[in-house]
């Protein structure tokens, strides 16, 4: 898995690549509570464009996310989610906990 | 099929790419192999987790057996017992990070039957073609 960030206007796009599973969803927790808690971003927006496979710990990482994000009165988005992720997030019934777009442009209008 | 597996997480990948194939072989859809690998996963993280307490130095072993319609998997451990409580299924939609990965077997596979036997964890998961889970839109 590869994971990396860059600035978007005020949002900062957290880029994903590869399979979430146990032994690299602590990875991405660290980078969305660096990102959140350390750096202060206001507005975190997660591409899983590239995600084919995220399992429950990937899930509890983003989870762990979005209750940083709303304790810090920040704002966690994905977009991009394969049918696969979608699932998983539908199977968990956590879908409609997080905001959700199809696209960048989407997700960074949202963000504003 | 067999595999021995070491409760390496950085190893998961290898059996779900095995189980990918013989889901496919066996004539499931793209979408059912994946949710079929999403379950296996999920059981294979648990005895990482719990039956081993996150130990990377144990194994365990992975069956899978054509059936008719479907397939057969099973899962064997020597690590500690499995807490029943834990298979409860817990409310979900709450903002929680942990208990999804029962709530995700059940989801997905038609049959899941545990038992403890000679000193080992046995899980047994049945997926059948075409049932249960409707199929991830496109």
């Amino acid at each position: 898995m590869q994971i990396s960030t860059r600035l978007a206007g005020e949002a900062t796009v957290v880029d994903v690549q590869g399979d979430i599973d146990l032994y690299n969803s602590p990875e991405v927790r660290k980078v969305l509570i660096g990102l959140l808690r350390e750096k202060r971003a206001p507005r975190v927006v997660v591409n899983l464009k590239g995600v084919k496979y995220i399992d429950s710990s990937g899930v509890a990482s983003l989870v762990e996310g979005l209750k940083v994000s709303r304790d810090l009165q920040s704002r966690l988005i994905l977009y991009g989610l394969s049918p696969a992720a979608r699932e998983v997030l539908e199977l968990t019934r956590l879908i409609r906990v997080f905001e959700v777009y199809e696209n960048e442009d989407e997700a960074l209008r949202a963000a504003r | 099929m067999r595999l021995e597996l070491p409760t390496d997480p950085q190893l998961l990948c290898i059996a779900r790419c095995a189980v990918d194939e013989v889901a496919r072989l066996v004539g499931f859809s793209d979408d059912e192999s994946y949710t079929i690998n999403l379950a296996l996963g999920e059981a294979m993280t648990n005895i990482i987790r719990h039956a081993y307490d996150g130990r990377q130095d144990r194994a365990f072993q992975l069956i899978c057996r054509r059936l008719p319609g479907g397939l057969e998997f099973l899962l064997v451990d020597q690590g500690r017992e499995a807490d029943q409580a834990q298979f409860r299924s817990r409310p979900l939609g709450e903002l929680r990070t942990g208990g999804f990965g029962t709530h995700i077997i059940a989801q997905v596979m038609d049959d899941v039957r545990y038992e403890r036997r000679q000193e080992r964890n046995w899980l047994r998961m049945v997926k059948l073609r075409g049932r249960k889970n409707p199929p991830i839109s496109a």
